[in-house]
């Protein structure tokens, strides 16, 4: 049958399971709080994801890949400002200081989903791979949150 | 003469209160000086849209696309807010028009569903690339294409400032990114008739 597939679905099997084989990697030093997915607007495919992350280790980390079956390709970014010009370029990496927390949030360095593999429901959860500078990943479950803009999402509490 | 005084210190106080009252609906002295904006005709899924048709209303302009996945919802949530506080008749003057720069990916169709998701006082619209980039000129909107390495194929890099046109059709204010729904609706007010 599907040989390729096979093949990188042993791969992919390996990668999951090869961070659980190694000790105290990055991804048991970060936690990951308040994971969102940003609804995307009907008729777009590409929306954004959103996490704290925070570093209890003693040693810098680093964000190098997200990965979720619910989109075509998820990339990591950011957004700089440039003499008022917002621009959204790729990033290698989120870095993470030690003993710091790295908050991944719009008009900042976050998490993009493009080509969405379906229409995202507001309270439904996405799965998020997050892998780590050392190869080590964590897996988060980021519900789906109506547009809102930052600061508005902190009324309330 | 004794008769013409009060009459002359009338039409001095007549004239004091009128350069007061256009002090106060002026733009404020710190802000930059703003572009010379005007009518424009642009395209909607229902059809046309003419700024000179607006008049009496108070137009917001946001320039941006709709697969900007993070900083034009943003802007188009802060405005969203504002709407939501705004009473049902000032909101009855109020329209406000999302100009997409990236007709290339963006259908007046597309735009509909993206701009109504928001609010029924956000309109979509676009037209051909000249005609954006005429209007967005005249609005002091920037934009370029900007191929990147990433899925999303490439991202359009812009401004990101929303335009307050009032209701005689002069582009009166512009709000910087991140301006918050009360300065929104303070905005929309100072320019709504009573």
């Amino acid at each position: 049958m599907h040989k390729p597939l096979l093949s990188m679905m042993i791969v992919t099997a390996a990668l999951t399971a090869a961070p659980t084989l190694w000790a105290a990697g990055a991804a048991d030093a970060i936690h990951a709080m308040e994971p969102s997915v940003r609804m995307a607007p009907p008729g777009q495919d590409q929306t954004g994801a959103y996490v704290t992350l925070h570093n209890s280790d003693k040693r810098d980390h680093a964000l190098v890949k997200a990965a979720s079956p619910a989109a075509r390709a998820t990339e990591l970014h950011t957004v700089v400002d440039e003499g008022g010009m917002k621009k959204m370029r790729p990033v290698p990496k989120i870095d993470i200081a030690a003993g710091g927390q790295t908050r991944l949030q719009p008009g900042g360095p976050h998490i993009m989903l493009i080509g969405l593999t379906q229409p995202l429901r507001e309270g439904a959860s996405v799965p998020i791979t997050l892998t780590f500078e050392d190869g080590s990943s964590k897996k988060i479950s980021a519900p789906v949150r109506a547009i809102t803009a930052p600061g508005a999402m902190s009324h309330g509490h | 003469m004794g008769r013409l005084l009060p009459l002359a210190a009338a039409v001095l106080a007549a004239v004091v209160l009128g350069m007061l009252a256009a002090h106060l609906a002026g733009p404020r002295p710190d802000e930059p000086a703003l572009p010379r904006g005007g009518d424009f005709t642009l395209t909607a899924a229902d059809g046309p849209v003419a700024l000179e048709r607006l008049r009496g209303r108070v137009v917001l302009l946001y320039f941006g696309y709709g697969s900007c996945p993070d900083v034009c919802p943003t802007s188009l949530a802060l405005t969203t807010a504002a709407l939501k506080a705004l009473e049902p008749a000032e909101l009855e003057r109020v329209q406000v028009l999302f100009i997409s720069v990236d007709p290339g990916r963006d259908t007046p169709e597309t735009l509909k569903q993206y701009a109504g998701y928001f609010h029924p006082n956000i309109a979509g619209v676009t037209g051909s690339p000249e005609t954006i980039a005429t209007v967005a000129a005249r609005y002091g909107a920037s934009y370029r294409m900007t191929p990147v390495d990433s899925a999303a194929g490439y991202v359009v890099d812009h401004s990101s400032v929303t335009s307050v046109i009032a209701p005689d059709g002069r582009l009166v204010e512009q709000l910087p990114h991140g301006t918050t729904p009360p300065e929104i609706v303070a905005a929309i007010r100072r320019w709504l008739p009573r």
